[in-house]
């Protein structure tokens, strides 16, 4: 496949140029992005269920590993993809039923206003238990 | 791209727009009470075979694991469908890409509810 066969994704003239988004290509962007962050984590999470269903040894040891502070980081990450994806997707819905259509770019930063108070609060109640302290790598 | 993206909207389906909702809405429900109950109502508690099994002694919990699979997997994969949609070579193959969806979603599902089994029988 030749590099030209990308123009539409990268370049000055491609519409997913930063400078050539706008709020709602943001939001679909970040849609996407997430949207596929989260299917491929469904089918890890899935594996590593499976691994861990087997044998009490196998399950202590996924605990263990998951315990640290760079995975608890990571699950973090995690909950952030899935709350902006559930805020932005009600946004969609809204405008499906014809909800806010003419104040896109205000319902898209109400929505947003709303995950980063949940984001805070996921955030708050992991550090204030401590589980970021520790040895990160 | 543009025209393709269009184009989606109209060949990907109503009732797959429909029920991609529907997912959706059941999903938040579903989500917000498993990430709660399972990583933030005993925050920092050590997580233990015997604890996940007696809890899944409940089929409430049962069957809430399950639908969330079957949502989730429907939802994911339908959500895939219409990235690969904006592609033309997958819409050029709409019908193997359906076949394709559906065999990996059925699998999956089968899968995953092997996957809680042992946790079930402990």
């Amino acid at each position: 496949m030749k590099a030209s066969s990308f123009k539409w994704l990268f370049g000055k003239n491609s519409e997913f140029w930063p400078t050539n988004m706008k709020t709602g290509m943001w939001a679909w962007v970040g849609h996407r992005l997430t949207g596929i962050i989260l299917v491929v984590y469904v089918f890890m999470h899935l594996s590593f269920l499976s691994t861990a269903s087997v044998g009490d040894k196998n399950f202590e040891d996924l605990m263990a590993t998951t315990a640290q502070p760079a995975f608890v980081f990571a699950d973090f990450l995690l909950v952030c993809a899935v709350i902006y994806h559930a805020m932005n997707g009600f946004r969609v819905i809204l405008f499906d039923l014809g909800i806010g259509i003419r104040k896109q770019k205000l319902v898209f930063w109400v929505m947003m206003a709303i995950a980063a108070a949940i984001v805070a609060v996921a955030f708050y109640v992991l550090f204030d238990e401590g589980l970021f302290k520790g040895e990160w790598f | 791209m543009a025209e393709e993206r269009i184009a989606t909207t109209k060949t990907a389906g109503s009732w797959a727009w429909f029920f991609q909702r529907l997912s959706a809405v059941l999903l938040v429900v579903l989500l917000t009470v498993h990430i709660y109950l399972d990583h933030y109502a005993e925050v920092g508690a050590d997580i233990t075979v015997g604890w996940v099994h007696e809890r899944l002694g409940q089929i409430l919990y049962i069957a809430v694991d399950y639908a969330m699979l079957a949502m989730v997997i429907f939802h994911g994969l339908n959500g895939s469908r219409t990235i690969l949609f904006d592609f033309d070579m997958f819409l050029r193959r709409r019908k193997l890409v359906d076949i394709g969806l559906w065999i990996l979603g059925i699998a999956t599902m089968i899968w995953g509810i092997f996957v809680l089994i042992p946790f079930i029988d402990g």
